[in-house]
């Protein structure tokens, strides 16, 4: 009895790959599509049923090319609502590694890292939700030294190293340590009453961003951030110390966070901040987290009148 | 030929344990030469000069003067400041100088709680007599007299102008030797400089190996609760150590000795608050596959103020708010 020769197709080897083994488990229901974010924030090209079908289909190329084959952040949305139970972010993944080792590179800009900053503690690789930066050594004046380096093909841009790295080794653009405190107040610029460092992907619909606009300039002050991840509790203090009466970080619901973990991260950074504050008796101040999600459009608003209430009552009760 | 006029060289001590004063004795021989090149005019800590001697000097007459100990009470901040009227340069010298250092570790509590705990609730005291330190006390050979305790420890610069700080519980003394060196040759950088130390932190010269790329903390323990691996790094043993973030210079002798960094070189250069930044970096690397167990995960770290701010607190935007 005689076997057909084996095809290798495309399809055959992201199935290989652990993770991609479930693609053809898919329909095209497009449900996936339906939940993604960065289909209905940032790029309409952005469509992880087609890029199943361009895998099944044998374009490679193609998919090689793709903004989802690079774009995906493995928040797993599309995941908890595929009808098929495709774990559809590793499929992309698989797609992803086929594509590096034939010599692809991401189009996204990742994080920098300036090696006269850096001393090579390596927390960047630890926070990392993606394991994209990674230690090297090279030789420094004579003597073996030890740098961070950034893989462009595993960095999402979600600032979670940016947010830990001591030194401000690291910088993403938009959010660098310069660029976040540049729009903290000081005194010699008007004082909001609140400073609110808001995660891009946490409000949905532009509604919600146009209730953000709606506040006045001296009551809010929006700082964007691509994740909570990014948070430091340095500039939460900067801006209470600069006279802001309350802080409010807004990111994503637990489960949620578009950067698989910048959510927890700030939860824990914050919640140390705040053990800190009882320890030393500082007098309280309004730090809060809010953490909204998919479902609840609108809240935004009901989060940020809240706490203005909040200061104002302690306001008027000095 | 009249002989050129020796720099003249002050050392203090405010609130302090002694430990700086033991970093310049450990030059050893050394003293002979320092004492060769310059005139020591103050140091109560090793020889006989009164307060008075200070008062009787004229302003700026003394060229150099390493102030060590934080603001703990009004005698403190009487010679902060006459010393600063009487200097030169005036350097900042050892964490409680620079940053508020183990005394400002007080600022967690007010003056009350603290007189309760020292005079009626340690457990090294037989019995409470309510006793609180007096100002002015009569005895009869006469008045005793105690400075009155401030409501807050200080660091130096916080009540007077500092030319230069130099960290460290105790500053190192090969860095004492380097500083007093540039200090005699005129080399000393622009004012406000951080000085005996490096710009880095001191993960750049620990020579341990780092956490593998994604390794996340899933349990704190103390020191003492684990058997330490000298060759890796504390985090991924999940003891905490301030090295990420506290600037080097200091040699590594905790390090060497199997011990985590506690942060007295203060913060590296670029870090405004040392403790918030610390709670950046050990934020980010907790685990948070369970999402449930976060909380239990920062429950097991004892005591983050004492350990993130151990030498800084003094010097923390919290305590600053905590009493402006």
């Amino acid at each position: 009895m005689s076997h057909p020769a084996v095809v290798r197709t495309f399809a055959s080897e992201v199935k290989a790959i652990p993770g991609g083994e479930h693609l053809e488990l898919c329909y095209s229901c497009g449900t996936c599509v339906s939940k993604c974010m960065i289909q209905q924030k940032v790029e309409p090209d952005y469509n992880p049923r087609r890029l199943l079908r361009m895998v099944m289909m044998d374009m490679r190329d193609e998919a090689f090319e793709s903004p989802t084959t690079w774009m995906c952040s493995e928040c797993d949305l599309c995941y908890q609502a595929c009808p098929q139970e495709i774990h559809i972010s590793q499929v992309i993944a698989a797609v992803k590694q086929l594509a590096v080792d034939a010599g692809y590179t991401s189009p996204l800009t990742p994080v920098q890292v300036d090696e006269a900053l850096c001393s090579g503690c390596g927390v960047c690789t630890m926070v990392c939700p993606y394991q994209a930066p990674s230690l090297f050594e090279k030789e420094v004046d004579g003597e073996l030294d030890r740098f961070s380096q950034v893989d462009p093909n595993k960095c999402m841009r979600c600032g979670t190293c940016v947010g830990a790295c001591p030194l401000g080794a690291i910088a993403r653009e938009g959010v660098s340590n310069a660029e976040i405190q540049s729009q903290i107040p000081s005194v010699d610029k008007s004082i909001p009453e609140i400073i609110t460092f808001v995660c891009d992907w946490s409000l949905r619909e532009d509604a919600d961003l146009q209730i953000l606009e709606s506040y006045p300039k001296h009551q809010v002050n929006v700082v964007h951030i691509p994740c909570t991840g990014r948070i430091d509790p340095q500039h939460a203090l900067m801006a209470l110390d600069s006279g802001v009466k309350g802080v409010l970080v807004c990111g994503c619901k637990p489960g949620e966070c578009h950067f698989k973990r910048g959510n927890h991260v700030a939860n824990c950074k914050l919640g140390l901040l705040d053990t800190m504050f009882k320890q030393i008796q500082s007098p309280h101040k309004e730090i809060r987290f809010v953490q909204i999600g998919t479902q609840e459009r609108g809240r935004i608003r009901h989060e940020i009148d809240g706490i203005i209430t909040a200061v104002t009552a302690v306001k008027e009760a000095k | 030929m009249a002989a050129k006029a020796k720099p003249k060289l002050a050392f203090y001590w405010a609130g302090s344990c002694g430990g700086c004063e033991i970093t310049i004795t450990e030059l050893g021989m050394r003293l002979v030469d320092v004492s060769e090149l310059a005139d020591i005019v103050f140091w109560p800590a090793a020889m006989d000069f009164k307060y008075d001697d200070v008062r009787a000097l004229a302003d700026q007459e003394i060229d150099l003067c390493f102030f060590n100990g934080a603001i703990r009470n009004v005698e403190n901040e009487e010679f902060a400041h006459l010393l600063r009227q009487k200097s030169k340069i005036m350097v900042a010298f050892g964490s409680c100088s620079h940053l508020g250092g183990i005394p400002g570790l007080a600022n967690m509590y007010d003056i009350e709680a603290l007189c309760e705990r020292v005079f009626d609730t340690s457990p090294s005291l037989d019995d409470s007599r309510g006793t609180r330190p007096q100002t002015i006390t009569i005895v009869p050979e006469g008045e005793i007299k105690l400075p009155a305790l401030h409501q807050s420890v200080k660091h130096l610069a916080e009540i007077t102008d500092v030319d230069y700080f130099m960290p460290g519980c105790p500053p190192v003394v090969e860095q004492v030797w380097k500083v007093f060196q540039a200090a005699l040759n005129g080399e000393l950088p622009p004012k406000g400089a951080v000085i005996g130390a490096d710009l880095k932190s001191v993960c750049d010269v620990c020579p341990r190996d780092k956490g593998e790329p994604g390794f996340r903390i899933s349990e704190f323990k103390r020191p003492h609760e684990v058997d330490l691996n000298p060759n890796t790094c504390f985090l991924t043993q999940g003891v905490i150590c301030c090295g990420p973030v506290t600037r080097a210079g200091c040699g590594i002798p905790c390090l060497t000795g199997n011990m985590p960094c506690r942060g007295c070189y203060g913060p590296a250069e670029g870090i405004i608050d040392q403790g918030a930044k610390l709670a950046s970096v050990i934020g980010g690397l907790i685990n948070t596959d369970d999402p449930d167990k976060l909380q239990t995960i920062l429950d097991s770290i004892v005591d983050p103020a004492g350990t993130f701010y151990r030498f800084g607190l003094a010097h923390s935007i919290m305590s600053k708010m905590k009493y402006e």
